[in-house]
Protein backbone atom coordinates (compact mmCIF):
# COMPACT_ATOMS: atom_id res chain seq x y z
CA UNK A 1 0.00 0.00 0.00
CA UNK A 2 2.91 2.05 0.89
CA UNK A 3 5.11 2.07 -2.09
CA UNK A 4 1.20 2.10 -4.19
CA UNK A 5 0.77 5.79 -2.24
CA UNK A 6 4.64 6.30 -3.34
CA UNK A 7 4.40 5.40 -6.89
CA UNK A 8 1.24 7.89 -6.98
CA UNK A 9 2.97 10.70 -5.59
CA UNK A 10 6.21 10.73 -7.63
CA UNK A 11 3.96 10.38 -11.07
CA UNK A 12 2.48 13.70 -9.42
CA UNK A 13 4.98 15.41 -8.31
CA UNK A 14 6.86 14.90 -11.71
CA UNK A 15 3.25 15.66 -13.67
CA UNK A 16 3.49 19.19 -11.50
CA UNK A 17 7.10 19.90 -12.52
CA UNK A 18 6.84 19.06 -16.27
CA UNK A 19 3.54 21.39 -16.20
CA UNK A 20 4.82 24.46 -14.29
CA UNK A 21 8.22 24.66 -16.03
CA UNK A 22 6.99 23.89 -19.79
CA UNK A 23 8.55 26.94 -21.62
CA UNK A 24 5.88 29.71 -22.60
CA UNK A 25 5.80 28.99 -26.04
CA UNK A 26 7.87 32.27 -27.48
CA UNK A 27 9.18 30.67 -30.70
CA UNK A 28 9.17 33.80 -33.75
CA UNK A 29 10.52 32.17 -36.94
CA UNK A 30 7.87 30.61 -39.11
CA UNK A 31 8.68 28.95 -41.82
CA UNK A 32 6.48 28.88 -44.87
CA UNK A 33 6.07 26.90 -47.98
CA UNK A 34 3.83 27.64 -50.52
CA UNK A 35 3.21 25.10 -53.30
CA UNK A 36 1.95 26.72 -56.51
CA UNK A 37 0.01 24.26 -58.29
CA UNK A 38 -1.74 24.12 -61.86
CA UNK A 39 -4.71 21.51 -61.99
CA UNK A 40 -6.42 20.92 -65.21
CA UNK A 41 -8.26 18.26 -67.20
CA UNK A 42 -5.82 17.10 -69.23
CA UNK A 43 -3.41 13.83 -69.66
CA UNK A 44 -2.88 12.25 -66.42
CA UNK A 45 -0.01 13.39 -64.30
CA UNK A 46 1.03 13.58 -60.82
CA UNK A 47 4.00 16.00 -59.94
CA UNK A 48 6.65 14.10 -57.24
CA UNK A 49 6.71 16.94 -54.94
CA UNK A 50 2.82 16.51 -54.43
CA UNK A 51 2.82 13.41 -53.26
CA UNK A 52 2.26 14.53 -49.87
CA UNK A 53 -1.13 16.08 -50.71
CA UNK A 54 -2.30 14.46 -53.95
CA UNK A 55 -4.57 12.11 -52.14
CA UNK A 56 -6.54 15.00 -50.51
CA UNK A 57 -6.68 17.32 -53.42
CA UNK A 58 -7.93 13.78 -55.82
CA UNK A 59 -10.64 12.91 -53.15
CA UNK A 60 -12.36 17.02 -53.43
CA UNK A 61 -11.33 17.57 -57.30
CA UNK A 62 -12.18 16.17 -60.69
CA UNK A 63 -8.68 17.04 -62.51
CA UNK A 64 -6.09 14.80 -63.86
CA UNK A 65 -3.33 16.82 -63.96
CA UNK A 66 -1.34 18.31 -61.18
CA UNK A 67 1.63 20.32 -62.08
CA UNK A 68 4.04 22.23 -59.17
CA UNK A 69 4.92 25.75 -60.88
CA UNK A 70 6.31 26.98 -57.98
CA UNK A 71 7.83 25.74 -54.07
CA UNK A 72 8.98 28.64 -52.68
CA UNK A 73 9.70 28.59 -49.11
CA UNK A 74 9.91 31.34 -46.87
CA UNK A 75 11.22 31.97 -43.47
CA UNK A 76 9.13 34.73 -41.63
CA UNK A 77 8.75 36.43 -38.59
CA UNK A 78 5.47 36.91 -37.05
CA UNK A 79 3.81 40.20 -38.81
CA UNK A 80 6.42 39.41 -41.29
CA UNK A 81 4.70 39.42 -45.37
CA UNK A 82 6.28 37.38 -47.33
CA UNK A 83 5.05 37.49 -50.75
CA UNK A 84 5.12 35.00 -53.73
CA UNK A 85 4.38 35.59 -56.90
CA UNK A 86 1.92 33.74 -59.22
CA UNK A 87 1.42 33.33 -62.64
CA UNK A 88 -1.59 36.08 -64.30
CA UNK A 89 -0.03 38.86 -62.86
CA UNK A 90 -0.98 37.83 -59.20
CA UNK A 91 0.62 37.67 -55.95
CA UNK A 92 -0.12 35.60 -52.89
CA UNK A 93 0.64 37.50 -49.73
CA UNK A 94 1.38 35.79 -46.37
CA UNK A 95 1.41 37.08 -42.89
CA UNK A 96 2.00 34.77 -39.97
CA UNK A 97 0.21 36.69 -37.19
CA UNK A 98 0.54 35.23 -34.23
CA UNK A 99 -0.33 32.04 -32.70
CA UNK A 100 -3.16 30.58 -30.86
CA UNK A 101 -2.78 27.91 -29.20
CA UNK A 102 -0.99 25.28 -31.47
CA UNK A 103 -1.94 27.04 -34.41
CA UNK A 104 -0.51 29.68 -36.50
CA UNK A 105 -2.61 32.75 -37.39
CA UNK A 106 -2.28 33.82 -41.11
CA UNK A 107 -3.67 36.39 -43.12
CA UNK A 108 -3.56 35.11 -46.35
CA UNK A 109 -4.31 37.88 -49.29
CA UNK A 110 -4.48 37.28 -53.49
CA UNK A 111 -3.60 39.64 -55.91
CA UNK A 112 -4.19 40.28 -59.26
CA UNK A 113 -2.69 43.52 -60.92
CA UNK A 114 -2.02 45.14 -57.42
CA UNK A 115 -5.76 44.78 -56.54
CA UNK A 116 -6.84 42.26 -53.91
CA UNK A 117 -9.26 39.64 -54.86
CA UNK A 118 -9.36 37.85 -51.96
CA UNK A 119 -8.23 37.32 -48.44
CA UNK A 120 -8.31 35.03 -45.70
CA UNK A 121 -7.67 34.12 -42.03
CA UNK A 122 -6.92 31.21 -40.73
CA UNK A 123 -5.43 29.20 -37.78
CA UNK A 124 -3.69 26.66 -39.24
CA UNK A 125 -2.23 23.62 -36.89
CA UNK A 126 1.18 23.61 -36.84
CA UNK A 127 3.11 21.57 -39.72
CA UNK A 128 0.05 21.73 -41.39
CA UNK A 129 -1.36 23.28 -44.84
CA UNK A 130 -4.27 24.67 -46.36
CA UNK A 131 -4.77 24.96 -49.80
CA UNK A 132 -6.56 27.84 -51.35
CA UNK A 133 -7.65 27.01 -55.45
CA UNK A 134 -10.12 29.35 -57.80
CA UNK A 135 -7.68 31.24 -59.88
CA UNK A 136 -8.16 30.39 -63.51
CA UNK A 137 -5.02 29.74 -65.50
CA UNK A 138 -4.54 28.18 -69.21
CA UNK A 139 -7.45 25.40 -69.15
CA UNK A 140 -7.24 24.63 -65.77
CA UNK A 141 -6.66 26.75 -62.08
CA UNK A 142 -4.20 27.80 -59.66
CA UNK A 143 -4.65 25.75 -56.31
CA UNK A 144 -1.97 27.07 -53.46
CA UNK A 145 -0.93 24.77 -51.04
CA UNK A 146 0.44 26.67 -47.78
CA UNK A 147 1.61 25.18 -44.75
CA UNK A 148 3.24 26.50 -41.77
CA UNK A 149 5.46 25.33 -39.17
CA UNK A 150 6.81 27.08 -35.80
CA UNK A 151 10.88 26.47 -35.98
CA UNK B 1 -14.72 -6.09 55.99
CA UNK B 2 -17.01 -5.94 59.42
CA UNK B 3 -18.10 -9.15 59.92
CA UNK B 4 -22.09 -10.21 60.50
CA UNK B 5 -21.42 -13.28 62.27
CA UNK B 6 -18.67 -15.54 63.58
CA UNK B 7 -19.17 -17.97 60.86
CA UNK B 8 -19.05 -15.95 57.74
CA UNK B 9 -17.99 -12.47 56.47
CA UNK B 10 -19.86 -9.57 54.51
CA UNK B 11 -18.13 -11.34 51.57
CA UNK B 12 -19.77 -14.62 52.00
CA UNK B 13 -22.89 -13.55 52.06
CA UNK B 14 -22.68 -11.08 48.75
CA UNK B 15 -21.07 -14.53 46.84
CA UNK B 16 -23.70 -16.08 48.12
CA UNK B 17 -26.39 -14.01 47.04
CA UNK B 18 -24.78 -13.37 43.61
CA UNK B 19 -24.22 -17.51 43.68
CA UNK B 20 -20.79 -17.39 42.90
CA UNK B 21 -20.34 -19.83 45.98
CA UNK B 22 -19.91 -23.76 45.27
CA UNK B 23 -22.73 -25.78 45.97
CA UNK B 24 -21.78 -27.32 48.74
CA UNK B 25 -20.64 -23.71 50.57
CA UNK B 26 -23.88 -22.12 48.93
CA UNK B 27 -26.25 -25.11 51.22
CA UNK B 28 -23.96 -24.64 54.28
CA UNK B 29 -25.05 -20.51 53.88
CA UNK B 30 -28.61 -21.25 53.30
CA UNK B 31 -28.48 -23.55 56.25
CA UNK B 32 -26.96 -20.90 58.38
CA UNK B 33 -29.38 -17.76 57.10
CA UNK B 34 -31.97 -20.23 58.89
CA UNK B 35 -30.84 -20.10 62.29
CA UNK B 36 -28.73 -16.74 62.13
CA UNK B 37 -30.72 -13.29 62.28
CA UNK B 38 -27.45 -10.80 61.22
CA UNK B 39 -26.62 -13.11 58.62
CA UNK B 40 -30.18 -13.32 57.25
CA UNK B 41 -30.93 -9.50 57.46
CA UNK B 42 -27.47 -8.79 55.89
CA UNK B 43 -29.06 -10.81 53.09
CA UNK B 44 -32.10 -8.93 53.04
CA UNK B 45 -30.38 -5.75 52.79
CA UNK B 46 -27.55 -6.82 49.89
CA UNK B 47 -30.87 -8.61 48.12
CA UNK B 48 -32.69 -5.12 48.34
CA UNK B 49 -29.63 -3.14 47.00
CA UNK B 50 -29.34 -5.52 44.30
CA UNK B 51 -33.24 -5.10 43.25
CA UNK B 52 -32.39 -1.51 42.83
CA UNK B 53 -29.92 -1.48 41.24
CA UNK B 54 -31.81 -4.49 38.63
CA UNK B 55 -34.62 -2.39 38.22
CA UNK B 56 -32.67 0.65 37.17
CA UNK B 57 -30.45 -0.58 34.78
CA UNK B 58 -33.39 -2.64 33.53
CA UNK B 59 -34.93 0.71 32.88
CA UNK B 60 -32.32 2.29 31.44
CA UNK B 61 -32.17 -1.12 29.06
CA UNK B 62 -35.89 -0.30 28.24
CA UNK B 63 -35.52 2.83 27.31
CA UNK B 64 -33.37 1.72 24.12
CA UNK B 65 -35.11 0.74 21.52
CA UNK B 66 -33.98 -2.96 20.68
CA UNK B 67 -34.99 -2.40 16.95
CA UNK B 68 -33.11 0.77 16.36
CA UNK B 69 -29.98 -0.52 18.05
CA UNK B 70 -30.16 -3.47 15.87
CA UNK B 71 -30.59 -1.51 13.03
CA UNK B 72 -27.64 0.88 14.13
CA UNK B 73 -25.32 -2.13 14.43
CA UNK B 74 -26.26 -3.13 11.21
CA UNK B 75 -25.82 -0.29 9.52
CA UNK B 76 -22.35 0.64 11.33
CA UNK B 77 -21.40 -3.26 10.39
CA UNK B 78 -22.10 -2.57 6.64
CA UNK B 79 -20.45 0.96 6.33
CA UNK B 80 -17.64 -0.40 8.23
CA UNK B 81 -17.90 -3.79 5.73
CA UNK B 82 -18.40 -1.81 2.72
CA UNK B 83 -15.23 0.97 3.54
CA UNK B 84 -13.11 -1.82 4.00
CA UNK B 85 -14.06 -4.25 0.57
CA UNK B 86 -13.01 -0.46 -0.93
CA UNK B 87 -10.01 -0.25 0.64
CA UNK B 88 -9.30 -3.88 -0.39
CA UNK B 89 -10.54 -3.43 -3.65
CA UNK B 90 -8.14 -0.04 -4.19
CA UNK B 91 -4.87 -1.70 -1.84
CA UNK B 92 -5.59 -5.86 -3.81
CA UNK B 93 -6.07 -4.79 -7.62
CA UNK B 94 -3.31 -4.68 -9.66
CA UNK B 95 -5.12 -3.81 -12.37
CA UNK B 96 -7.31 -0.89 -10.38
CA UNK B 97 -3.57 0.35 -9.61
CA UNK B 98 -2.24 0.56 -13.09
CA UNK B 99 -5.32 1.93 -14.15
CA UNK B 100 -5.04 4.88 -11.64
CA UNK B 101 -1.28 5.05 -12.80
CA UNK B 102 -2.82 4.98 -16.89
CA UNK B 103 -5.26 8.11 -15.62
CA UNK B 104 -2.38 10.23 -13.79
CA UNK B 105 0.17 9.94 -16.91
CA UNK B 106 -2.59 10.58 -19.02
CA UNK B 107 -4.08 13.50 -16.80
CA UNK B 108 -0.58 14.68 -16.78
CA UNK B 109 0.02 14.87 -20.26
CA UNK B 110 -2.94 16.71 -21.20
CA UNK B 111 -1.16 20.00 -21.15
CA UNK B 112 1.55 18.44 -24.22
CA UNK B 113 -1.60 16.98 -25.77
CA UNK B 114 -0.87 19.79 -28.47
CA UNK B 115 3.00 19.07 -28.68
CA UNK B 116 2.62 15.32 -28.71
CA UNK B 117 -0.12 14.19 -30.89
CA UNK B 118 -0.89 17.68 -32.48
CA UNK B 119 -4.17 20.38 -31.84
CA UNK B 120 -7.56 18.03 -33.84
CA UNK B 121 -10.10 19.22 -36.06
CA UNK B 122 -9.22 20.71 -39.31
CA UNK B 123 -5.99 21.20 -40.60
CA UNK B 124 -7.09 25.04 -40.58
CA UNK B 125 -9.90 26.97 -39.44
CA UNK B 126 -11.05 29.65 -41.44
CA UNK B 127 -11.85 32.51 -38.95
CA UNK B 128 -12.23 35.46 -41.88
CA UNK B 129 -12.85 35.05 -46.43
CA UNK B 130 -13.28 38.37 -48.47
CA UNK B 131 -13.62 38.20 -51.98
CA UNK B 132 -14.79 40.04 -54.67
CA UNK B 133 -16.53 36.53 -56.35
CA UNK B 134 -19.69 35.63 -55.38
CA UNK B 135 -18.80 32.00 -54.63
CA UNK B 136 -16.97 30.77 -51.92
CA UNK B 137 -16.61 26.96 -50.70
CA UNK B 138 -14.99 25.72 -47.75
CA UNK B 139 -13.86 21.93 -47.75
CA UNK B 140 -12.59 19.90 -45.65
CA UNK B 141 -10.95 16.16 -46.65
CA UNK B 142 -12.66 13.25 -44.94
CA UNK B 143 -9.23 11.51 -44.77
CA UNK B 144 -6.74 13.95 -43.51
CA UNK B 145 -9.43 16.82 -42.96
CA UNK B 146 -7.57 18.91 -44.95
CA UNK B 147 -8.91 22.24 -45.55
CA UNK B 148 -9.48 23.41 -48.93
CA UNK B 149 -10.81 27.11 -49.48
CA UNK B 150 -12.13 27.44 -53.40
CA UNK B 151 -13.11 30.69 -54.94
CA UNK B 152 -14.70 30.87 -58.42
CA UNK B 153 -13.13 33.07 -60.08
CA UNK B 154 -15.62 34.16 -62.96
Amino acid sequence: MGGFIKTILILSGISCFYFFTQPAVAKSQVLTDVKVIHASTGTRYVDQGLKGIISELESVFKYTSYRLLKDQKLNLNFNQKGRVNLPGKRALVVIPTDMKGKRIRYQINIQKNNHSIFQTRVLLKNNSSITIGGPQFKDGVLLLNISGSVQ
Amino acid sequence: MKKPCDKYIAEDISRFIDNELPRDQYHAVAQHLIHCPVCSRLVERYRSISSVINDHADQAVLRIDPVKLKQKIVQQNSKETFSRNIFRFFTKNIYLKLASIAAIVIFSLLPFQGALFGPTGPSAIVKYVDTDFASVMIIETQKEQHTIIWFSET
